[in-house]
């Protein structure tokens, strides 16, 4: 490798020399590091932060290669050939596509994110990034597992899941503005003719990937942090209170960023809770969570996701509470 | 950041996960069912930074400026911003530090116990034999809905670790994992003995033989059974930590 004649005589730093002092000095410190363990907390948060992110890996991975497929695969103008024309007759169509794709809520995002880049109205993307992670079948399987003397709760929580995703993508078809989305998230990947498939399929697993592993961990660090910090006690003071029961658990849905594939078991072990609130629990944690606000911000920008997130949290409370009150007949 | 240091963090990620799916040590994170995920997940990134790698090198050997196929329009930058630094968090947790299994300080952080799930309405015999081995959730559960009794009268063996309340009560503990270790929840007996509980280390974890006090798993005791005990054995901890 020949360096340029304009070099200077000192070569910059580069990321990659950054990358190996770290690790350097990682190693150096590993005495200190391991040490820092024995105070319980930190030992209980590290364990939880290695294991949210262990959990959702797979996940990301998942989502990750469904996105760079359709990147290599499926072009802009057979995605417009099959959805309707309007953003707001697409927002269905999204939503039930939502059930074809069994993840978790890490790989809704940059699936949803690719759909954006290949043309799909952002309302009908958005649309499926609210309920794949709450309707796919796994899911659904998981809650009437979990719930096995209430099959009603399935229902409930597929109608209040999906009513959340619909609205959310109604709301962003009528009063979304384009320029909310970071632009880089909807800039298309340059694709030379020169590039096979494969390399434009390996390419955009390995970006999104990158840039969405960052997110994902950053938001594991959070839920671990508040899994130490949010005192338990909080669940046992619940017992027979229905409206503070159904904001302290969709608060609860919000920080403790749980898998949408395990939240139903963690709900039906709070049998002091009534039911009602536990539905809001399940439907607003898959919708919005801290670690899904991460991803969020990392793939669509901050000013997307401060603006998307607590939107989407008012929704998908007040379609819980109304799914509930239908399917459910009321608080119980 | 440069793809480079991408590439390798992503070599270093896969890495740390086929680690942890080597040696056990992701038992302390995940279900067991979750392996061949984890598995899969570790060689698609392993394989993404290493093809990405080769792809770099070849690109640079071939002739340097010709961008053969066309993905520095960034130059040697990708717009990814300086997230992905954060992917060093978890590859050091596991390689430096390992974290434990979760124990006694999840159980005292825990809300006091809400009664079990009733999970089924007849609860077949225990096993024969003089003193079977339950898992801690079973024998919980049956403490509390098993209205034939089941439990009364037989000695079981449960394993477990130490938990020292407050009050001076000694407990025996296991936590049940549904997903991952975000979403435990404690299943605890408290331990009666003649002999002093209070001076087992908290965290270590006992085969403990005994019987339970009929009854005594109420809402009074945020259903916690208790469990006299006639004899206590150290185990070393289960590579299966949690129960599910």
């Amino acid at each position: 490798m020949v360096a340029p004649p304009t070099a200077p005589p000192w070569r910059r730093i580069t990321s990659l020399e950054v990358l190996c002092a770290v690790l350097v000095l990682a190693l150096l410190a590993q005495g200190p590091l391991t040490q820092l363990l024995d105070i319980p907390a930190v030992r209980t948060g590290a364990t939880v932060f290695v294991a949210v992110c262990v959990q959702a890996m797979p996940f990301l991975v998942l989502g990750v290669l469904v996105s760079a497929l359709i990147a290599a695969f499926v072009s802009p103008l057979a995605l417009r050939r099959v959805l309707p024309r309007t953003a707001a007759a697409a927002v269905p169509i999204a939503g039930v596509a939502g059930m074809a794709l069994p993840g978790c809520e890490c790989a809704s995002v940059p699936v949803s994110r690719r759909l954006m880049q290949q043309g799909v109205p952002p309302a009908a993307a958005l649309a499926f990034l609210l309920a794949a992670p709450a309707v796919n079948p796994v899911v659904l399987v998981a809650t009437a597992v979990a719930f096995p003397g209430e099959p009603r709760m399935v229902l409930a929580r597929f109608l209040g899941s999906m009513a959340t995703a619909l609205v959310m993508g109604w709301l962003w078809a009528r009063f979304g503005q384009p320029e909310w989305i970071a632009a880089r998230a909807l800039r298309r990947p340059e694709c030379p003719a020169s590039r096979s498939a494969w390399v434009v399929f390996t390419d955009a697993a390995r970006h999104d990937l990158v840039s969405s592993g960052g997110f994902l961990v950053l938001g594991g660090l959070t839920a671990a942090a508040l899994n130490v910090v949010v005192p338990a006690s909080w669940m046992a003071s619940l017992t027979g209170q229905v409206v503070l029961g159904v904001v302290v658990m969709a608060l609860l849905a919000v920080v403790l960023a749980l898998c949408s594939e395990a939240d139903a078991f963690v709900a039906a072990s709070l049998t002091a809770v009534p039911l009602l609130p536990r539905l809001v629990f399940l439907v607003v944690g898959p919708a919005v969570d801290v670690k899904l606000v991460a991803l969020q911000a990392g793939a669509f920008g901050r000013g997307f996701a401060g603006r998307f997130a607590p939107a989407t949290f008012v929704v998908a409370t007040g379609c819980a509470v109304l799914a509930g009150v239908l399917v459910l007949g009321g608080a119980r | 950041m440069r793809r480079e240091t991408q590439n390798v963090l992503l070599v270093l990620l896969g890495g740390a996960l086929c680690k942890i799916a080597w040696n056990g040590d992701y038992l302390r994170y995940v279900k067991p069912s979750l392996l061949p995920f984890l598995v899969c997940a570790a060689v698609v990134i392993l394989a993404l930074g290493v093809i990405s790698i080769g792809r770099d090198v070849r690109a640079d050997r071939s002739e340097h400026g010709h961008h053969e196929f066309g993905y520095h329009e960034f130059g040697h930058h990708d717009h990814v911003g300086r997230s992905p630094w954060l992917l060093m968090l978890p590859v050091l947790a596991i390689f430096l530090v390992a974290p434990p299994a979760l124990g006694a300080d999840t159980v005292s952080r825990s809300a006091r116990a809400v009664a079990p799930q009733r999970s089924a309405f007849h609860y077949p015999p225990l096993p024969a034999g003089p003193a079977p081995a339950l898992p801690m959730s079973e024998f919980v559960t049956r403490a509390v809905w098993d209205d034939a009794g089941s439990l009364n009268g037989r000695q079981v063996r449960l394993a477990g670790f130490i938990v020292h309340g407050a009050g001076g009560a000694t407990y025996l503990s296991r936590l049940v994992m549904s997903c991952c270790a975000a979403d435990v929840t404690p299943v605890t007996v408290r331990l009666e003995s003649r002999t002093a509980l209070w001076e087992l280390p908290q965290d270590s974890w006992f085969q403990v033989r005994g019987q339970v006090v009929p009854g005594s798993a109420r809402s009074g005791t945020h259903f916690t059974p208790t469990l006299t005990v006639s004899d206590l054995q150290p185990i070393r901890a289960p590579s299966e930590p949690y129960e599910f």
